[in-house]
């Protein structure tokens, strides 16, 4: 009964009490010498029943007040808070000086190209940029003194017979098919080198991505599919494809390949000018002799390659006006991918 | 190539107007656009009569017009001089739209109000005089309209046709009728020519060299040189030729009509003892009609009168030979050249002409005749004349060219079965006679495709014409996974360099693969790869390191007023051991910019030795990579800088570098910091290894903190060393930390804290207390190292 009385008055006190009083009452109960803690010490000489109902009391009594006390406190900052409401400003948070890193938007644009032809099953290869002129033109089927030289302005390496900077990817199907009986599935990004001055769309160096895939049985067909589907996982969208006739030495048939204008779709803007469609690859099925060059039985294997601008499509991408841009490096302009 | 729809029309015998000549042709594999719009609609000009004409106060060169419309009086400030009193012409009136781009606007020119503007045939779109105001008859009616006073349907649309390199046939309009009559199936026509027989042997002619492979000429005695007619002048002045007179102008006629380049010299000129095609001498000369002087060789090939060069055979004509107005007799030659010889010439000598263009390309020996009598014909036509002689020789015979194309294969290339018949309409429609025998189809090459040779060009034919649309595409959905041996992860050791860098907060940057020399001196760097022809000094040679960009790009960054800059690149380099892999990066200035809640610190964090190292540390990719003494230092400060080794190979470098002194980099206070990597090593010897999880301990941690004071002589990589051998053997000690250094007098003071963990049980203090004293002894008993 005793006892009763002291919850009793444990309770009555602590009603209606600010935060100091309470923790005063906190200390009186439950500090060292406090009346519960007493009262938990000679517990001992009682049976485990009324241990066990005191016990229960005292732990609610000392959670209870530790309620209040969160209570109070609480109360007690929300004031606080209030009387400085003036001088906590969130926005203010928008500070700090964390640097956000940027891929190159080429690079990025070779990575997500890249991807998407990994998802197809294509290998990502790579392939020297210092080249002999069997790798670069004649195992391609430009032989010596084709007038198609004269298109790829060349730069050759001082004090070397043979030593010259691929003027495109494609000597990397010639290195992938020495190096691998078919099947081949493969792309090959990476810079190319055109001994020309460099002007707004010009530049003398600049980055293409090769693909190239050989075995038995590959046709046109299969060489639009993969297209029609890198299209669409590249732009996201459902853009129609153009095959245009056009020509390179090492494939035959060739075609160029423009998408609808996305910019417009397909309606004329100054972007496509006026035509409604963008020059995106050039492609076709492997030449004979290029597949000769490499010791493949022409009769027993067909194969498709396609080669894309990766500057050209970039630009389009982020309406960037200027390749020159990509290789200033300002920080003005990387900081924008 | 510029093609007039007017020109075309001569070939194509049905209603062109309705076909879209542009999607056309772009179908085909020829992209074209319109350049010339044939119709320009001239609302708001009226023809005027002239009524007076005084001179402008403010120039001597500008008159005043004064015209009247029959309805209102205008007065024009005009510089024409063809104008007098009385006089008919068009007029512009304020709001009249001559063209996209010009539209009449009421102007004062030097002081004087103009109401519009006296219109010449340029201006109005019709033809190509400039200088002078059209003059309309002088029955024309006052006021009336322009549209209905010019008949318009004369008015020509010009196209701009890219012809593809292999494509030296369709180099005229004769050639791209052929193709647009091939994809819409009709029948082609051409001009009548007249050809004249019996005409008497031209016998001082001798062909010397093989590379000329036909060779036609007579001479046409007589002939009225003056201005060409009008359609002719105005049809070469919209392909871009410039109109000469009436014989030169025909030679280039026929050339775009044809596709046959023709030369005329002035027989009065030259001296036809004997005419020859031969090889030029070394001490030879000409003087060209563009008039510049060209020194000739044996590997050039001429055509000589008895004494000296009278032209560069299929490239230039000689100006002293060329046809004037006092000419009377000339000399007509069509030939056919070998083109890599032409080509040859023409780039030695630096010169490219329609001519070369074309001869360059293969001209076709059987229009080389058809083109001669065409010429003849129209000399004779328009300047009068007679033929006096001719002379025709033939180095080759044109062997017809058989290919047979196997059914099969034309499915087996485009994945898609086109009908025989089809297939053959389609070969057909091109000029290429077919046969049917067994599987294959035996084709005829016409002698004007040089550029079929295999069944694979043929298939192309079929399919370019049909269309590559009309390959069904079918979405397979289905892709076989490559099974050629990996040989290339997608460079995962880069892509994980890349993006760790990227996240802490680095740019990529992409630097030109060339420098200048002097560029690469700076950095004490030597070039292996020199570019034999480079068209500038930025490209005179291949970057032996990534260091020379990327110091250029911090220098650009810190110009445009960044104070915080983390760049990196991966790209190739080329040096002693040819073209390499490598990765840089380069930090340089605050690592972080300034923020309100640290504006209490006084210390400003900049990127440093010490930061540096610690971001390698952290990217590369794994920690049996060990940093030692680098003795191959080209640009870094000797005292801040070390190598990386793996696999006891060197990797790479990093450092602070050293002050480059040039006017450039003064305005850089900052240490920069610098790391290459070279990639290509890296992928030979480090395997990456699959990560294999490890249990933990469940028991507590204990974190203990020591101090220790070492002579200053002792390197702290060998104090390390012990830790590092401690952790190595597994015991407790599981990790350390250094968290200070401070230095007094000789001495350096290390504070290390390290971290104990037992896997099997909870720790007590006397265990590791105990382990730490091993620890200490160890120190004491090998540096002489004791706790502060």
């Amino acid at each position: 009964m005793k006892n009763n009385l002291i919850f009793d008055n444990f309770y009555n006190k602590i009603n209606d009490c600010d935060f100091t009083e309470l923790k005063k009452i906190q200390k009186e109960y439950f500090g060292k010498n406090g009346i519960f803690i007493q009262i938990l010490k000679s517990l001992h000489n009682y049976n485990d029943d009324y241990k066990k109902d005191i016990g229960s009391k005292i732990n609610k009594a000392k959670n209870d007040i530790l309620v209040k006390i969160n209570k109070e406190q609480y109360n007690k900052n929300c004031t606080n808070v209030e009387k400085n409401k003036n001088n906590f400003d969130c926005s203010e948070g928008l500070f700090f000086p964390f640097v956000n890193g940027n891929f190159h938007p080429i690079s990025k644009t070779i990575y997500d190209i890249s991807s998407i032809f990994k998802s197809f099953g294509f290998l990502v290869s790579d392939g020297p940029e210092l080249e002999t002129d069997w790798y670069n033109f004649e195992s391609l089927n430009i032989p010596k003194n084709h007038s198609v030289r004269d298109l790829h302005d060349t730069f050759y390496i001082d004090g070397y017979v043979d030593l010259l900077l691929r003027t495109h990817t494609s000597p990397g199907q010639i290195h992938i098919m020495e190096k691998h009986k078919p099947p081949i599935k493969a792309i090959i990004p990476g810079k190319v080198y055109r001994n020309e001055s460099s002007d707004s769309s010009h530049s003398s160096m600049f980055h293409q991505i090769e693909g190239i895939e050989v075995d038995e049985n590959i046709t046109f067909l299969d060489l639009k599919n993969v297209l029609f589907e890198f299209v669409h996982a590249f732009f996201s969208r459902n853009l129609k494809l153009r095959f245009r006739p056009s020509y390179f030495q090492f494939t035959e048939p060739s075609t160029e390949v423009d998408i609808q204008c996305n910019f417009c779709n397909g309606n004329g803007c100054k972007i496509c000018k006026n035509s409604g469609w963008i020059e995106i690859l050039g492609c076709g099925m492997v030449h004979p002799n290029v597949l000769k060059s490499v010791n493949y039985d022409k009769e027993k294997y067909t194969g498709y390659a396609f080669g894309i601008g990766v500057e050209r499509i970039t630009m389009l991408k982020y309406d960037v006006s200027d390749v020159r841009l990509f290789y200033e490096n300002d920080l003005r302009f990387l900081k924008q991918f | 190539m510029k093609i007039s729809h007017n020109l075309l029309k001569n070939f194509i015998g049905f209603d062109l107007n309705k076909i879209n000549i542009v999607d056309l042709l772009t179908s085909i594999g020829f992209e074209s656009c319109v350049v010339k719009h044939e119709y320009n609609n001239l609302k708001n000009v009226v023809a005027v009569k002239i009524l007076n004409i005084y001179k402008h106060k403010n120039s001597d060169r500008l008159l005043i017009c004064n015209v009247t419309d029959n309805v209102k009086e205008y007065s024009i400030v005009c510089g024409a001089k063809n104008i007098s009193i009385g006089k008919i012409v068009p007029f512009a009136k304020i709001g009249a739209e001559l063209s996209k781009n010009i539209v009449i606007k009421s102007e004062i020119i030097r002081g004087i109000k103009s109401d519009g503007m006296l219109c010449s045939e340029k201006e109005l779109g019709l033809g190509n005089e400039s200088d002078n105001i059209l003059i309309l008859c002088d029955n024309t009616k006052i006021g009336e309209s322009l549209n209905n006073i010019i008949n318009i349907k004369e008015n020509d649309k010009i196209f701009d046709v890219e012809i593809m390199t292999n494509r030296g046939d369709c180099l005229s309009h004769l050639g791209i009728s052929r193709e647009i009559c091939a994809k819409l199936k009709k029948k082609m026509l051409l001009p009548n020519i007249k050809k004249y027989n019996n005409l008497k042997f031209f016998n001082s002619l001798k062909i010397e060299s093989d590379l000329c492979l036909n060779y036609m000429s007579c001479i046409i005695r007589n002939v009225k040189i003056k201005k060409s007619p009008k359609w002719l002048s105005d049809i070469l002045y919209d392909v871009g030729i410039n109109s000469i007179n009436n014989i030169v102008d025909i030679t280039n006629y026929v050339m775009i009509e044809l596709g046959q380049p023709l030369h005329a010299f002035d027989v009065d000129k030259i001296n036809c003892k004997c005419i020859s095609i031969r090889k030029a001498t070394n001490c030879e000369s000409i003087i060209a009609i563009n008039g510049n002087k060209y020194n000739l060789d044996p590997n050039i090939l001429i055509t000589s009168d008895y004494n000296n060069p009278i032209a560069i055979s299929g490239v230039i004509g000689g100006k002293y030979s060329s046809i004037d107005n006092c000419t009377k007799n000339i000399f007509l030659e069509s030939a056919v050249f070998n083109c890599d010889s032409i080509n040859k010439t023409s780039k030695n000598l630096g010169v490219v002409t329609e001519s070369s263009y074309r001869f360059g390309k293969g001209v076709d020996i059987v229009a080389s005749e058809y083109s001669f009598w065409r010429a003849i014909n129209l000399i004779i036509d328009i300047a009068g004349g007679d033929i006096d002689s001719k002379y025709v020789y033939k180095n080759i015979h044109n062997d017809e060219i058989k290919i047979f194309l196997r059914i099969e294969k034309i499915s087996k290339i485009l994945g898609y079965n086109i009908k025989i018949d089809e297939s053959i309409e389609i070969l057909e429609s091109l000029g290429i006679n077919t046969e049917i025998k067994d599987d294959k189809i035996i084709c005829n090459i016409p002698s004007w495709r040089k550029d079929l040779k295999i069944e694979e060009d043929l298939i192309e034919e079929i399919i370019r014409i049909k269309g590559y649309d009309s390959i069904p595409c079918i979405n397979k959905h289905e892709y076989k996974i490559n099974d050629m041996s990996n040989d290339f992860s997608f460079n995962s050791i880069v892509y994980d360099l890349k993006s760790k860098l990227k996240n802490f907060g680095f740019s990529e940057v992409i630097n030109y693969s060339f420098l200048e020399i002097k560029q690469i001196k700076k950095f004490n760097l030597l070039h292996y790869y020199k570019i034999l022809n480079p068209l500038s000094k930025e490209n005179e040679v291949l970057r032996p390191s990534l260091i020379v960009g990327l110091y250029k790009n911090v220098l650009l960054n810190i110009g445009q007023g960044f104070d915080s800059i983390a760049l990196f690149e991966y790209g190739k380099i080329f040096n002693k051991e040819g073209e390499r892999k490598s990765f840089g990066f380069v930090v340089c200035g605050k690592i972080w910019n300034e923020w309100w809640k640290w504006s209490n610190y006084k210390f400003i964090p900049k990127y440093d030795f010490y930061f540096g190292a610690g971001i390698i540390k952290n990217i590369l990719p794994s920690n049996e990579f060990k940093f030692v003494k680098n003795l191959e230092n080209n640009y870094y400060d000797n005292s801040k800088t070390l190598s990386i080794i793996y696999n006891k190979k060197n990797i790479g470098s990093f450092g602070i570098l050293k002050k480059v002194s040039d006017s450039y980099s003064l305005n850089i206070k900052d240490d920069i910091f610098y790391c290459e990597l070279d990639i290509s090593t890296i992928e030979n010897e480090y395997y990456k290894k699959s990560i294999v999880f490890k249990k933990y301990s469940k028991f507590p941690i204990v974190k203990m903190d020591i101090s220790i004071v070492a002579n200053k002589t002792i390197k702290f990589s060998d104090i390390e060393s012990v830790f590092q051998e401690k952790i190595k053997k597994n015991g407790i000690l599981k990790k350390y930390s250094l968290f200070s250094i401070f230095y007094i007098d000789n001495n350096v003071s290390y504070s290390f804290r390290l971290y104990y963990r037992s896997d099997n049980k909870t720790l007590t203090d006397d265990e590791v207390n105990k382990d730490i004293k091993i620890l200490l002894d160890e120190l004491y008993n090998k540096f002489n190292i004791v706790l502060r």
